[in-house]
Order: C-alpha cells, then sequence, then structure tokens
C-alpha cells in the first residue's frame, strides 16, 4: 500500500522544481515547459486527493486543466512565434522594449 | 432546463450569439466597412445589458448546473458591469488601426466578457479555475494583438508567462483546498472550514498559494510586475479593459470565495491583517512610482495599482458596508479609468505619442478632449463633486467602522499623495502651451465612437458622484448576498 | 515492501530525473524530450491512481500535442543550442531560496493536516473501471455541463487568437 503523503510529496517536489526553472532559466521556451510541469505537479495532487476521497471531481478538474493548458500553449507559442520574428531572440533578458 | 436556469446564463448566451453573429457577418464586408464590426458589437452589446435588465434578474441565491454557478445579485451586477465595460471599449477598439478592424479582435473581447461573468458567479473551484482562463487567454491575445509592434507582442508574452505561472501556483492552492476538504464545491468547502476539519496553518497556507493568482488578476503587490509593462505596450483600448473589468472581474472572485469559503471559524482576523498589510504596500508603491512617471499610459498602470489598494481596503473591512464600498467603488473607477485610457487613446492616435510633455497644450487643441480629462482624472484623485470622491468616502468609512482607523488613515494620505500626479498632469494639459504654439493648427479630431464613449463615461462619473444612493443600495443588495 | 511501492519509488525517481533533466539540459530538443518522458511517467501514475481515462487524455493531449507543438515551435524557431546560462549573482540564491520557503511551507501543510494518513486504494479494489469511465462521462454532462460547454469556447477563442497572431494578412508587408 502506498500511503498517500508519498504522492503529495512528490507532487511538492514537481511543483518546486518547476517553479525554480521558471525563475532560474531565461529561455521563453523553457520557462513555458516549466509552467506546464507546474500545472502537472498541481493535477498530479487532484487526481491523488480523487482517489483518497473516492470523489470524481479531482479527476474532472484534471481533464478541464489539460484542456486548457492546450488552449494556453497554442497561444504562448503563437506570441513567442510572433516576437522570435521582430527579434530573432527568444531570450527574456533580451526583451527590455518595454522598461523594466 | 426551467426559466430560472436559463436566466442564469442568459448574458453568457447571448454574448456567444452576438460573438458568433460577428465571426459570421465579418467577411461579407468589404474591407474599408470593416469598421462597422464595432458598431455591431456595440449595438449588440447595449441589446444584450437591456435583455439582461428585463429577463435575467435574479430571485434569491440559487445554486444551479449542478452547484457550479451561483445566481444571485452579487453575480448579476458584476455581470452587468462587465458587459458595460466592454460595450465602452469596443467603442474605442473601433478606430485603432489594425484592431479595430478584424472582426476577431471582438470575438476576443466578447469571449473575455463571458469568462467574466462566469468568474464573478463561480461557486465550485473547476468553474472558477475554467473561467479565470476563459478572460485570461483572449487577453493575451489582445494584448498582442499588434503583431507587428515589438512592444505589443513583448508585452502580450509578459502577460501570459506571468499569467500562466501565478494561476498555476493558485491551481496547486486548489488542489490542497480539495485535498483538505474532499469537495471543490464552495459552499460545502465553506461547510468543511467551519467544521473545523482545517487547521488554521493549513488554511492560510492555501489561503496564501490563492492570493498569488488573484493578487495577479488585481496586480496586488507584490503581484503587479506584469501591469506596467503590458498596459505600456498593449493597444490602449485593450489596456483601458485589463485595467477596469479585468480587475473587477479579479475583485469578484476575491470577494466571493475569501467571504464564503474563508469566513468561518475565526480564521478572518487572520487573512484581513494580511490583505490589509498588502493593500498599504500596493497603495504606497503604486501612488510613490506613479509620481516618476513620463509615460502617460505607465501613470496609469502604476494609478490602477494604487486603486486595487484603496478597493482591498473595503475588502478587508470584513462587513456588509465593506463589501458594499467595493462593489460602488469599482463601478466609479470602471467608468474613470476607462475614460481615462480613452482619453489617451484619442490623443495618441493624432499626436502618436504617449509622453506626457507631448500633451501640452492640450486644452487648446481640444477644449471638450481636455474637459474629459479634467473630469476623469479629478474622480481619479478623488475629488467631489466626481464619482471617485464618494467611492473613496465609503471605502474609507467602512474601514473606520470596522475599527481599522489606522488602514483609512493610510488611504488618505495616498490619496494626497496621487492628487500630485494627477493634477501634474491637469497642469501640462491646461497651463502649458505646445512647443511653437501653433495649437490651432493642430486639433485632436474626435471621430464618432470615441466622442459617444466619452460623453457616456464622463456624465456617468458625474452621476455616481452626485446621485449616488441608487448605485448604493445595488451595490448594498449585492452585498447581502455573501452575508 | 510491495510490489506497490517499489513501482512507485521507480516512477517517481523517473518523474524527478526527467523534470530534472528537462530543467538543466542545455539543449531546448533535449529538454522538450524530457518533459515528455516525465507526462509518461506522470500517465502511469493516473493509471496507479484509479484514473484511466486522464492517463490517455495526458498522453494524447499533454504528451502527444502539446509537446509536439513544443517541439514544432522550437525547431521552427532553431533554438536547438542555448547559450550558457548567464545570470545575475544574486538570480540562483534567490530561486533555491524561494525553492527552499515553497517546499518548507508545503511540508509543513502537509504533515499538519487534520486527517488521519490515509493509503492509496489501488485501481483494482475499487468498482469496475469500466463503470468509472461510464460515472466520468454522467458527470461531465450532468453536473459539469457549464464548465464542459465553455470550454468549446476556449478552444474557439485558442484557435482564433492562434490565427490572428501568426497569419500574415494579404497585402500586409512583411
Amino acid at each position: 500500500m502506498v500511503p498517500e503523503i508519498y504522492y503529495l510529496v512528490l507532487s511538492a517536489i514537481l511543483f518546486t522544481m518547476g517553479a525554480l526553472g521558471v525563475l532560474a532559466r531565461r529561455n521563453a521556451l523553457i520557462i513555458f515547459m516549466s509552467v506546464e510541469l507546474m500545472l502537472n505537479a498541481a493535477n498530479l495532487a487532484f487526481v491523488s486527493f480523487a482517489n483518497t476521497y473516492q470523489q470524481l471531481n479531482g479527476q474532472i478538474i484534471v481533464f478541464f486543466v489539460i484542456a486548457v493548458a492546450a488552449a494556453e500553449v497554442a497561444v504562448g507559442l503563437a506570441l513567442i512565434v510572433a516576437i522570435f520574428k521582430s527579434k530573432h531572440s527568444i531570450d527574456v533578458d533580451q526583451m527590455s522594449s518595454l522598461k523594466g | 432546463m426551467n426559466p430560472t436556469t436559463f436566466a442564469a446564463i442568459l448574458p453568457e448566451v447571448l454574448l456567444l450569439v452576438l460573438g458568433i453573429l460577428i465571426l459570421v457577418v465579418e467577411p461579407f464586408w468589404k474591407e474599408k466597412d470593416r469598421r462597422n464590426t464595432g458598431w455591431l458589437t456595440f449595438g449588440g452589446l447595449l441589446a444584450i445589458l437591456v435583455v439582461s435588465l428585463l429577463a435575467g434578474r435574479p430571485g434569491e441565491p440559487t445554486s444551479v448546473f449542478g452547484g457550479t454557478i451561483r445566481f444571485d445579485w452579487l453575480g448579476f451586477f458584476f455581470k452587468m458591469l462587465f458587459i458595460f465595460a466592454a460595450a465602452m471599449t469596443s467603442l474605442f477598439m473601433m478606430d485603432v488601426e489594425k484592431l479595430g478592424r478584424r472582426g476577431e479582435s471582438y470575438l476576443l473581447l466578447l469571449a473575455s466578457t463571458l469568462g467574466m461573468n462566469l468568474m464573478a458567479s463561480a461557486s465550485d473551484l473547476v468553474m472558477l479555475y475554467l473561467a479565470i482562463e476563459t478572460t485570461s487567454i483572449p487577453l493575451y491575445v489582445l494584448s498582442g494583438f499588434i503583431v507587428d509592434d515589438e512592444k505589443s507582442t513583448e508585452s502580450g508574452f509578459k502577460y501570459l508567462l506571468f499569467g500562466a505561472m501565478t494561476s498555476a501556483v493558485m491551481l496547486y492552492g486548489f488542489s490542497l483546498l480539495f485535498g483538505f476538504t474532499g469537495t471543490t464545491n464552495l459552499y460545502e468547502i465553506a461547510a468543511a472550514v467551519a467544521g473545523a476539519q482545517v487547521s488554521t496553518v493549513t488554511a492560510l497556507g492555501v489561503i496564501a498559494l490563492v492570493l498569488v493568482g488573484i493578487g495577479f488578476k488585481v496586480s496586488l503587490v507584490p503581484f503587479h510586475f506584469w501591469a506596467p509593462d503590458t498596459y505600456e505596450g498593449a493597444p490602449t483600448p485593450v489596456a483601458g479593459f485589463l485595467s477596469t473589468a479585468s480587475k473587477a472581474a479579479g475583485f469578484a472572485v476575491l470577494v466571493r470565495l475569501f467571504f464564503i469559503a474563508f469566513a468561518k471559524n475565526g480564521l478572518a482576523p487572520d487573512w484581513t491583517t494580511g490583505l490589509a498589510a498588502l493593500a498599504t504596500l500596493t497603495m504606497t508603491l503604486g501612488n510613490l512610482v506613479a509620481m516618476t512617471q513620463t509615460n502617460i499610459k505607465r501613470l496609469l498602470a502604476y494609478s490602477s495599482i494604487a486603486h486595487a489598494g484603496y478597493v482591498m481596503i473595503g475588502v478587508v473591512a470584513f462587513s456588509n458596508l465593506g463589501v458594499t464600498s467595493v462593489v460602488f467603488y469599482l463601478i466609479a473607477y470602471i467608468l474613470t479609468n476607462l475614460a481615462a485610457f480613452g482619453i489617451v487613446a484619442v490623443f495618441s492616435r493624432v499626436a502618436g505619442s504617449d509622453k506626457i510633455s507631448d500633451y501640452a497644450g492640450l486644452s487648446r487643441r481640444s477644449p471638450w478632449l481636455a474637459m474629459a480629462m479634467l473630469v476623469a482624472f479629478l474622480s481619479l484623485a478623488g475629488m467631489p463633486p466626481f464619482g471617485g470622491f464618494v467611492a473613496k468616502v465609503f471605502v474609507f468609512a467602512a474601514a473606520v467602522k470596522s475599527d481599522l482607523v489606522w488602514l483609512a488613515v493610510v488611504g488618505v494620505i495616498n490619496s494626497i499623495l496621487g492628487v500630485y500626479y494627477y493634477l501634474t498632469v491637469l497642469k501640462v494639459v491646461y497651463l502649458y502651451r505646445m512647443e511653437g504654439e501653433a495649437e490651432e493648427s493642430h486639433p485632436i479630431p474626435l471621430t464618432r465612437p470615441y466622442g459617444i464613449a466619452l460623453v457616456v463615461l464622463s456624465l456617468g462619473v458625474l452621476l455616481i458622484g452626485t446621485l449616488f444612493a441608487p448605485w448604493f443600495s445595488a451595490s448594498g443588495a449585492a452585498a447581502l448576498n455573501l452575508f | 515492501m510491495t510490489v506497490d511501492l517499489i513501482l512507485f519509488l521507480i516512477l517517481a525517481l523517473v518523474a524527478v530525473a526527467t523534470a530534472a533533466g528537462m530543467l538543466f539540459s542545455r539543449n531546448a530538443v533535449y529538454s522538450a524530450l524530457f518533459l515528455v518522458l516525465n507526462f509518461a511517467s506522470i500517465a502511469v501514475f493516473y493509471l496507479l491512481l484509479g484514473a484511466p481515462f486522464i492517463a490517455m487524455a495526458q498522453i494524447t493531449v499533454y504528451a502527444g500535442a502539446i509537446m509536439v507543438l513544443f517541439l514544432f515551435v522550437i525547431m521552427l524557431l532553431g533554438a536547438e543550442q542555448l547559450a550558457p546560462i548567464k545570470v545575475l549573482p544574486w538570480q540562483r540564491p534567490l530561486a533555491i531560496g524561494l525553492a527552499a520557503v515553497l517546499v518548507a511551507e508545503t511540508a509543513y501543510l502537509l504533515i499538519l493536516r487534520a486527517k488521519p494518513a490515509a493509503d492509496i486504494i489501488p485501481p483494482a479494489e475499487t468498482v469496475n473501471t469500466l463503470g468509472e469511465l461510464q460515472r466520468l462521462g454522467m458527470a461531465l454532462f450532468n453536473q459539469y455541463l457549464l464548465p464542459f460547454e465553455v470550454t468549446s469556447i476556449l478552444l474557439l477563442v485558442a484557435m482564433v487568437g492562434a490565427i490572428v497572431l501568426t497569419k500574415r494578412e494579404k497585402g500586409e508587408r512583411e
């Protein structure tokens, strides 16, 4: 038997790694991928709680989160492509035409 | 489906119909007539407003659609606000190059408004997350809409990155909330919290995570970093919509989530103190940095951040008067800020600049535009007889009544700080003269959509400031749903 | 040490290792591929947790569509080779500090939970999984009908948005 807490710790570790990726990397695509990792960590937590409580709500919200993530990635990648066309770089440190 | 259920989503269904109508009709218009899509959107939104007010009014609060939506005055009131803001924004969008002639921009505006409507009435974590994303994703696209402008795409991307990040943190908070209570329905969560199934520390931790996402939407410090860059780069009408309707939607979620799910079991004093600290930081930082700005869109961005702080005071007051004042402030703020951004849109379209120093002599170039600016900025500063003054009075009164006199004092001091930079802009407009002093040969023409929108908004600001009683009692009816 | 536990530990190791691989890889394509492996391992977790439909959705949508889209864009932009990371001196410690705070908070929350620690119920002991898929469908179309329909609007918006941002209109100059 696997205690539920193991899943939660794993999800916390993955979430933290995703957050680290967002904060420390400079390539826009990698940052975006780290956000997807964070979302997956939350999804894992939801499904493990759904199992504990035998409640389908957890799985249903994961269904919607996956759909939302797909939509977000489509728009995000389109924006990255649009930025690349003008700057020829996806390094976030070079995105400074707007005064920080 | 019984009538109540349908009435609950009537505005959303109509919004969807209008959106599809726009998508279908637009290709049939010739290129030069495409601007009419804006008039169609505006007319359609007004029609939706009227129909909803007539046929979609809520009675007793009921949970419909399997508990995902709550049909009550609070949600309904906010929905009408969002539809009104979208109508004004569609007018402002019409004459922006590359934005107003494409039907997709109006569709995105309508989709975002639909998302906001659902945000205001969501009572389940599933619906809430989905509504927040349905609001945000069209706005990411709208911010980056002008693909040739590198500032626009950059602002859209920064907005998206920040938004995706904070909503992931918020989703993690939701998962922990689900984990500790075993349900996603807000009212059942409230029961679980009240039944002491959740210890205070865990609840506060979850609140902190959820606050990251909501703080982003209302641009609370320290989650405000995206706002100045995004407002500066995005097309000005979109920035106006972001700073008003999107922020109000965030507050609608904040109020419903916190006052229902986290209100019982003595949790309230803990998170209200935290929010009070954040409100103070937000007001102060917003006002102080606004004073140093030379770009008017960035100044308005920091001013919007400060205003979010003022609204937060009403939330922190945690009383009926507090929520009433929050709703009332948001009405006044939406009218005022939309007017301000609209004026900036008109000016930058003709003069091509967003620098404050270029506004010199505006009073001679276009007296009516300068008058609208006077109304908007004085209302933002909180001067009578405009709406901003009454709104601030109510918010501070709510704070004082809840024994938070120190917070009201901080608010008043910040308002005084705010007056400084608003008056600085007005000084440039009224007292300075244009270079070469040739104002008569550089007038600022006002096209019809801008004219209509600015007249409606300016009159609205005056109306809210003088005849505020009906609006106040409507806000009170909305607030009652939370207590 | 039951089979369940061993399986969990192996998969957890894979998940964490691939996540680390994604974060620290020098080549964007390798990062994307590591992430695909990560998503696949999470899909297996979903199977262990009795959510077969979600596991399939994860593989189809996340690993199969989203990551493929990422790879397309990486190849399109020629971003395989990443410049060595030049970070501001305070950035690394700040990131690690914030990460430590996050871990500490989450661990604290989990350990202080009021509910006694429960065990995960393996799928074999739950109701017949085919019935569960049926229950999921029923819930999606009865209780959660409105979110389901709103998702379709969201997907329409994403499509429109992606096209608007990348397609050049006739007559627009490059």
